[in-house]
Parts: C-alpha cells; sequence; structure tokens
C-alpha cells in the first residue's frame, strides 16, 4: 500500500485545481451531497453522521432520458442520448456510500451492460474517508463492512490531527489522479494511521449476515412480516435514500403525436403498484409480502446472484422511515 | 402512563376493540408506531412529547379494517391521537372513509411534541404547528388522559415564510417553489404518512391516460406536488406529516397551510374540527365566496 501525508490545505489546493479544470466537485455539505464550488465550504469531517442521501443520484439520476423518438405514420425513428461524460470527484465519501458503486455495478453489468451507469462509473474518483460517527442506526459491521474500510475508494484519508491527513492511494485510477500533484504529498508512516485506524470505535455487529441468509431461505412464509407490514406505509423513501437500491423504471413521454422520449426513472419496491401486471394481477398485492421481497433482496437474493449484501449498513432508510422500522432490528430478528 | 396501557388492556380483553394503535418507545426521545392486539402488549404503550406521528393515517389502512373485522361482527378500532390528530380522525368521518361508532378515540391534553426525534422537547425543538395551537383538549374522544401543561413559547418561523413567500412577485414565487420542487424525488412518502391521502389508487398511479408524468424532472415534480396541494385543499388538517417525511426537505405546509388560510379566510372553514359540518368541497352554498373563481 502506498501512504503519504497531506495537509488539509493542500488537499483544498487540490480541489480548487479540480474545480478550475472543469470536474465537478462532490462534497457532504449540510447533510446532502452537494456539487462545491466554493471549496472553503468544504469540511472534512470524520464523526459528521452521514447525508440525508447518498451520491446515487449522480451515477443513477432520479429521471433520465434513454433515447428520443420521432414517429411518422410508416416509420419511428430513435434518436440517441448523449451520456454527460464529466469527471466526478468525490471528497470525503463515507465507507458506506464509497463502497456503493461496487455493489450496484454487479446489476448494471449483469445480463445488459448498461451504458449510462458505466460511462459515469468510469469517470468517478471516490476520495472516501474514514468514519469516526455512529448512531443507533449504523450497522456496517454486521454488513462486511467498517468505518475504516477502504473498500470502493480510490484514495482514502485518514485524519491525523486537525491540519493533516493520512492519504492511502488504493487504486490505480486514485494514483492517476493524484499523481500531477505529487509535490504536496509527503512520505506517510503506515503505522501512524493503523493506530488511529485500530482507535475507531465500531458499532456493535447486529447480526450474523451468514446466519440471516439461511434464515430468509427457509421462512418465506413466517409471521413476522405481516406485523411490519401493518406498519410499513408503502412508500419509496428507503429505497431512494439507500446508497445502493437500483431498480427502475421505464416510461414513455410523449411530447406531442410525433415526438417523444423514454425515460428512465427510480422505482420503489414497497410501491403497490411495483409489480402490477397488466392483467391486473399482483403478485405482492400486500405489503408485508412488499417488505419480505426488500429485505430478501437485500440479504438473500443479490448474495445468490452477485456474492454481496445488497446494503452497506449506513442506517439510511431506518433514519429517515416515516414510521421509525429499523431495519437493524428486523434483520437482528431473522432468526427463530 | 399506567392509567393508558390499563384502559388499552381492558378494551383489548373485553374484546371491545380488535386493535390499539399506539406509540412505543425506541429510545430516550423516540417513538416509534405500534399495532396492539395481544393485552400482554399494552405495557408498551406510551404517550410524551416524542410522540410524533399523526396515527390516523393507520385507520384507512385496508389490511387494518379487514383484520378488526370478525365473523359475526364489525371490532371497534382503537386510536391513540394527539388533539391535533383529532382532526384528522373527523376529516376522515366527515369524508365517509370511517364511522365514529367504529372507531375508539384515545387522546390526551397536549403541550406539544418535538419537531424532531433524539433532541430535547424544549421551545427549539418544537413542531411548528404546535407553536400556536389553539385546541390543547381534544375536540371529540373517547377516553382522555395526560394533565395539561404550557407549551413552550417559540417564534412562529413557518408563519413569517408564509407571510414572505406572498409578499414576492409571481416570478420570484414561481423560482422559490421551482427551486424547492427540484429536489423531489418522488418518493411519494408525503402521500404514504398523510391521512387524508387515503385514495386506493392515487392520480399519479394512473397510466391510461397517464395524468402527472412519473418522471421527477420540474414538470412531473410540479404537476405532483401542486396537484397534492389542491387535493388536500380544504381538507388538510395541518398535521404536518408530509414535511416530516420528506426525505429532501422540501417544505410542504408552507403550502398546505396558505391552502388553509386561504379556505379559513374564503368561507370560513377550518377542516376536521366539526362532525356536523358538511366537507368544504362537498358542499356548496350560494352565498359561497366566487372570488377564487377566474
Amino acid at each position: 500500500m502506498d501512504e503519504k501525508i497531506i495537509l488539509k490545505d493542500d488537499l483544498l489546493r487540490i480541489c480548487g485545481d479540480v474545480i478550475d479544470k472543469g470536474h465537478i466537485l462532490l462534497c457532504p455539505v449540510m447533510n446532502e451531497y452537494s456539487i462545491v464550488k466554493d471549496f472553503s465550504r468544504i469540511k472534512l469531517d470524520a464523526s459528521a453522521l452521514p447525508a440525508g442521501t447518498s451520491f446515487k443520484c449522480y451515477v443513477f439520476p432520479k429521471t433520465e432520458p434513454v433515447l428520443y423518438y420521432k414517429r411518422s405514420k410508416s416509420d419511428v425513428q430513435l434518436i440517441d442520448v448523449n451520456i454527460d461524460r464529466k469527471n466526478i470527484v468525490i471528497l470525503g465519501a463515507k465507507p458506506c456510500d464509497a463502497n456503493s458503486l461496487n455493489i450496484m455495478k454487479h446489476l448494471f453489468n449483469w445480463d445488459y451492460s448498461d451504458e449510462f451507469f458505466n460511462l459515469r462509473e468510469k469517470n468517478f474518483i471516490i476520495i472516501g474517508l474514514m468514519c469516526s460517527h455512529y448512531d443507533e442506526y449504523c450497522f456496517c459491521t454486521s454488513v462486511d463492512s467498517s468505518p475504516v474500510s477502504e473498500k470502493g475508494s480510490d484514495i482514502f484519508l485518514i485524519p491525523v490531527d486537525e491540519n493533516k491527513f493520512a492519504m492511502r492511494i488504493i487504486t490505480e485510477k486514485g494514483s492517476e489522479f493524484i499523481s500531477p500533484y505529487a509535490e504536496y504529498l509527503k512520505t506517510g508512516d503506515e503505522n501512524i494511521s493503523k493506530q488511529i485506524t485500530e482507535n475507531v470505535k465500531l458499532p456493535k455487529v447486529a447480526f450474523d449476515s451468514n446466519e440471516v441468509y439461511e434464515w430468509l431461505g427457509e421462512n418465506f412464509e413466517s409471521p413476522k412480516w405481516e406485523g411490519i407490514g401493518n406498519l410499513c406505509l408503502s412508500c419509496a423513501k428507503c429505497a431512494f435514500v439507500c446508497p445502493v437500491c437500483h431498480c427502475f423504471d421505464i416510461v414513455d413521454e410523449d411530447y406531442s403525436y410525433t415526438e417523444g422520449r423514454r425515460m428512465k426513472n427510480w422505482d420503489g419496491c414497497q410501491f403497490g403498484n411495483f409489480t402490477m401486471h397488466a392483467s391486473g394481477h399482483n403478485p405482492r398485492d400486500i405489503q408485508s409480502k412488499r417488505y419480505r421481497q426488500r429485505v430478501n433482496h437485500k440479504f438473500r437474493y443479490y448474495v445468490d446472484k452477485f456474492g454481496e449484501i445488497l446494503c452497506t449498513g449506513c442506517g439510511r432508510c431506518s433514519r429517515g422511515c416515516p414510521v421509525s422500522i429499523d431495519i437493524k432490528e428486523i434483520v437482528s430478528n431473522c432468526k427463530d | 402512563m399506567k392509567e393508558l396501557r390499563e384502559h388499552a388492556k381492558e378494551l383489548l380483553e373485553k374484546g371491545e376493540v380488535s386493535a390499539v394503535i399506539g406509540y412505543s418507545q425506541v429510545s430516550e426521545k423516540r417513538t416509534k408506531p405500534i399495532i396492539v392486539t395481544d393485552p400482554q402488549d399494552t405495557d408498551q404503550l406510551v404517550f410524551n412529547e416524542y410522540c410524533l406521528n399523526n396515527l390516523a393515517v393507520y385507520l384507512t389502512k385496508a389490511r387494518i379494517k379487514v383484520s378488526c373485522r370478525t365473523k359475526d361482527k364489525t371490532l371497534k378500532l382503537a386510536v391513540t391521537a394527539k388533539p391535533c390528530d383529532v382532526h384528522s380522525v373527523v376529516a376522515l368521518i366527515q369524508e365517509n372513509q370511517i364511522h365514529r361508532e367504529d372507531i375508539h378515540i384515545i387522546s390526551f391534553n397536549c403541550h406539544g411534541v418535538a419537531k424532531d426525534f433524539g433532541f430535547e422537547f424544549s421551545g427549539d425543538n418544537i413542531a411548528s404547528k404546535c407553536i400556536n395551537c389553539e385546541t390543547h383538549k381534544p375536540l371529540y374522544f373517547d377516553k382522555i388522559f395526560g394533565e395539561e401543561k404550557e407549551t413552550p413559547k417559540a417564534s412562529d418561523d413557518a408563519m413569517e415564510r408564509i407571510q414572505e413567500i406572498e409578499r414576492m412577485s409571481h416570478q420570484e414565487r414561481f423560482e422559490f417553489f421551482k427551486n424547492e420542487f427540484d429536489k423531489c424525488i418522488k418518493c411519494y412518502a408525503c402521500r404514504a404518512v398523510c391521512p387524508l391521502c387515503y385514495c386506493q389508487r392515487c392520480i399519479t398511479d394512473k397510466t391510461i391516460p397517464r395524468w402527472i408524468e412519473s418522471s421527477s424532472h420540474m414538470r412531473g415534480n410540479f404537476a405532483w406536488n401542486i396537484v397534492r396541494a389542491f387535493h388536500l385543499s380544504g381538507r388538510c388538517t395541518g398535521c404536518g406529516e408530509c414535511e416530516r417525511a420528506c426525505p429532501v426537505d422540501i417544505p410542504l405546509s408552507l403550502l398546505n397551510r396558505r391552502m388553509a388560510i386561504k379556505a379559513k379566510k374564503s368561507f370560513s372553514y377550518v377542516s376536521g374540527r366539526s362532525l356536523e359540518t358538511p366537507t368544504l368541497v362537498g358542499s356548496f352554498n350560494e352565498k359561497d365566496n366566487d372570488e377564487l373563481f377566474m
């Protein structure tokens, strides 16, 4: 591993250069990942709560056209979309967000390679920041991650003191990104940063994901789902704030009789019409079946298909749930 | 608290209600909804300043309605409701969604609830609906608990913002809401938590024809948020749940409260206050103010 030391001021200078080059700089500011134009607003605070929403919308937008069409009496003409290829640099991504693209990547390259996702993902540089915060909803340690996990980051920062960061260069992409700024980097000492990461307080491990996997396979008809289904109000807030939920819906929007576009929109599995068939039949007609699907998809089906849990343990879904349904608590109870 | 639990237990044991919809404590300054059907579980019920949810939303949920019907009779549902939540219950009765005799209202003398979970309830952390609240005692109830206490003082910032928006030009106002609606991600949490959004099939879910585009671009977001505000005009009781649920902090109560002010000024009507009055949208009087028509 390549470890360096960088001063905070120098890091901000790099940010300034990133902005000057016309790249997009994303930072957690005021509870969301926002595009930063003025880098003095950047607070690299390892003890901050995860932002209200993840940066998923920058690689998988809430709505986007996938093609335009023109119709005439005899023909339909399809027009391609220009995908925005801007480089995006994310500074200060929490470990639970940083790994999200790696997890979603499987889906977007499964039976079909989604060029919209792939192109944007290729142009992403993720600079992760160690996390020293956790609250009652965090459970990254239960889903094979941790507040000091480098998974998903191209470059990983560990605050040494107020003005200094230890910088670990993880991927080739990260090394390529940082190479023009070699003058700012000083030789680091792995032992010092190791000492810091070892002293980070970890959220308690709430469940064993393997046990949950087994339980889910055997308890499809468990009466537990009904209780949750009665409380859940069927909104998609949990899915939309989730850094790895990736379901989408395709709809056509006509501008006129002859022109229109095909849109790809976020969709949520808790909506009543999510699995509604054209016949009127709905295999997940009641809320308990929909909630069961949510948990199964995250902790069993995705594992079966891609070998990874579809959850980063950020706790956003529980923190934000209007009726305080806590997924950590539910999954912890996935045992007999 | 003890009386509340005993009362709930008695209701369930005597078979007067099929379920008690109430609050249970999650942590010191946080509660969550709970649906109690077993008398043994009534000791989980609580009521305090951290009972933010408006539980009237559960009264129209089909599953719960079904589970309260036994073979030979329909059992009542008991709901714990703050005085402001009782307005929602009343509005649902006014709109013929539930019958008064099917609902057992357990209410409280209320001096306000916190704005956010996890923080001490005080003048700095008080829900904006509580600041100038006039109903500290429920207008309708079957059982009432709690002592009367003074509401913490706080300034009504939301009202100031409404007045600020009223002073804006049309263009400025449009820009303001454009920026706010731009954030909308169409998770429909506002719809899900709203006791008065009880449509079995919402207009946004209709696809042939599609009245409201499901895409969350500007047009789709405007269509959704404005249609919802229209549908709630003269109906919204101001519980503020939509704003609390919104993951992207759209100030929905500004819209809803402004519409409620308009309804009051134009028709002297406040939603959910009286079981005897017909609804505003469901009644017509030739003396009605028609200034609103273009």
